[in-house]
């Protein structure tokens, strides 16, 4: 099933274009001791997503929280190709941001970053749609919805 | 971003790929936060390390910036790593994670960064002066250069920081701006509370301030005093259960000469009154678990100074730490030589306390190892201890820290 299509705008933090499912958080989140950077799994038990794979997804959370450290975990994810695709949040810290833009640097993979957008993304987008995000303008769009 | 002729030139790699692609990495990051220039800093502090944080993927980094010629700019030191380099044996690492260790180590000496492996670098060879902007990472150590010390820096990333060292810039914005150093949420202390307040209650204060404040600055009033340790051990507590990169505890530190100066000439957005309920509250949520036979007793975190050392020392003297508990002591390498000419070494070494040098707990994994049971001073530990580490955690006074590595038993306070 088709619904109407959704756009929402935001603004692009780290460049990069995205199309994928999307995996969505009401809690804010730690990749530092929040992610297996083997499998892309959530471990954090206090998580509602623990056990969920963020792996070439995009993920939808509120905003990032903890260590200085978590370039560390998440570049390591990445290296291993189990790095979230895209990122979408109410707010960006610059701790997600340089996860990104470091990701680009050093190992030429593209994450867009996207933040700020005209709705609380957690409340539009549902875990499974398929989206579009680009990192550049700040636009999200969900392209198909079951 | 306006940038200058020679950041235009780094960023055409004039200056070689490592600051052509660090350059990158730092204009990118200050446009997305409204930065108007890069500032040049006066050091930086770097957290990749340890090999718990940079993995493989850190060794690869580093490996293809010294390839390219990668060299600090500015001072730089190195933060803990996941391995005591003089006693790993001894403590049992697996010798392959030693050996992954090493080689960051290797690739860092490289570079230039200064191998002080701690995370109060403030105390010896990087120590920053009222109002010099820094490219610095390690929270505790961020928290406590913007409040103690009047420096400026932002709670930079790991590798940004090191990014901020290859071009000794960083982008100019949040901290680095005056009127972004105003207090925002204040904290009033009850009287019954401040005239009353002990040691251990810098840490749990410290740990309710970062829980309430979040990535916001707060501003204490009502303490009458506070040492160079105990501004430590708070910050370090706000910093991990928060993000606080910035406090101001009024009649204390250098930008809250007066309640108003903390404020910025501006009302608080929120207000709070701590009193000893707040307080009592806060301890009981900082230990997870009853108390009861303890194996594990961590102290130092942040790294122990001189002056630490010595209590230490004084409260283990002519006592035995409890068969089956091991007292964990962390510091750095210049305070380790200073404790060991005054003597302390030998009395806690005697006590059958063990140091733990250039690393600290917060790397290792006690729960894997088979512990169950901590008692920890530190308002640090105590936040990363139930998920990082994996054991019940009891966060109580040094004195009954100590007191439970020789009776082997700990209680709640």
């Amino acid at each position: 099933m088709t619904s109407p299509r959704i756009i929402l705008r935001g603004r692009g933090c780290s460049p990069g274009e995205f199309e994928g499912e999307v995996v969505v958080s009401n809690q804010p989140f730690g990749f530092w001791q929040g992610i297996d950077p083997q499998t892309g799994l959530v471990i954090d038990r206090r998580h509602d997503l623990c056990g969920t794979s963020l792996r070439n997804k995009a993920f939808v959370f509120p905003f990032g929280r903890g260590s200085t450290g978590t370039p560390g975990i998440f570049l390591e994810a990445v290296r291993n190709g189990c790095a979230p695709g895209a990122i979408v949040n109410v707010k960006s810290e610059p701790m997600i941001v340089a996860c990104a833009l470091l990701a680009e640097a050093f190992f030429k993979v593209s994450i867009p970053v996207v933040d700020d957008l005209d709705v609380r993304p957690q409340d539009v987008l549902r875990t499974g749609d398929r989206v579009r995000i680009s990192g550049t303008t700040g636009v999200v769009e969900v392209v198909s919805r079951d | 971003m306006r940038l200058t002729d020679e950041e235009q030139r780094i960023l055409g790699g004039v200056f070689g790929e490592p600051q052509r692609i660090s350059l990158n990495v730092l204009v990118k990051l200050g446009q997305a936060y409204g930065a108007d220039s890069m500032v040049e800093i006066a050091s930086a502090h770097v957290v990749g390390s340890s090999y718990q944080i940079a993995g493989e993927a850190g060794i690869a980094i580093y490996t293809q910036l010294l390839e390219q010629g990668a060299r600090v700019k500015v001072r730089t030191t190195s933060d803990p790593g996941s391995i005591d380099f003089a006693r790993w044996r001894e403590l049992k690492t697996p010798p392959e994670y030693a050996e992954r260790q090493i080689k960051i180590a290797e690739l860092l000496d490289q570079m230039g960064v200064i191998p002080t492996w701690t995370c109060t670098p403030y105390t010896t060879f990087n120590v920053p002066r009222f109002g010099e902007d820094l490219g610095w990472s390690e929270s505790s150590a961020v928290v406590f250069a913007n409040s103690v010390l009047g420096a400026r820096t932002n709670r930079l990333a790991a590798y940004v920081d090191l990014c901020a060292a290859l071009v000794g810039r960083v982008p100019r914005f949040g901290l680095h701006l005056p009127e972004c150093r105003r207090g925002e949420v204040l904290f009033e202390l009850d009287p019954d509370l401040s005239a009353n307040f002990d040691d251990h209650h810098f840490p749990a204060l410290g740990y309710l301030v970062g829980q309430v404040t979040g990535d916001r600055i707060p501003v204490i009033l009502g303490l009458r005093q506070a040492t160079f340790d105990q501004l430590k051990a708070f910050g370090a507590a706000a910093a991990a259960s928060g993000s606080v990169a910035l406090y101001h505890m009024v009649g204390i530190t250098p930008e809250a000469r007066t309640l108003d100066e903390a404020l910025g000439g501006r009302q608080p957005s929120e207000r709070h009154v701590v009193g000893k309920r707040e307080i009592a509250r806060i301890m009981e949520q900082m230990s997870t678990g009853q108390g009861g036979a303890v194996d594990v007793v961590g102290v130092g975190c942040p790294h122990a100074s001189i002056d630490q050392m010595r209590r230490y020392a004084t409260l283990l003297r002519g006592k035995r730490v409890h068969t089956g508990v091991q007292l964990w002591i962390c510091t750095n390498t210049v305070v380790e030589e200073m404790a060991r000419r005054m003597g302390y070494v030998e009395t806690i070494e005697q006590a059958g306390a063990m140091l733990m040098v250039g690393t600290c707990h917060n790397n290792c994994p006690l729960g894997a190892w088979g512990f169950r049971r901590l008692a920890t001073d530190s308002g640090k530990f105590a936040y990363y201890t139930p998920t990082t580490v994996g054991t019940e955690c009891l966060f109580t006074s040094t004195e009954a820290c100590l007191e439970a590595a020789v009776t082997g038993r700990v209680e709640r306070p």
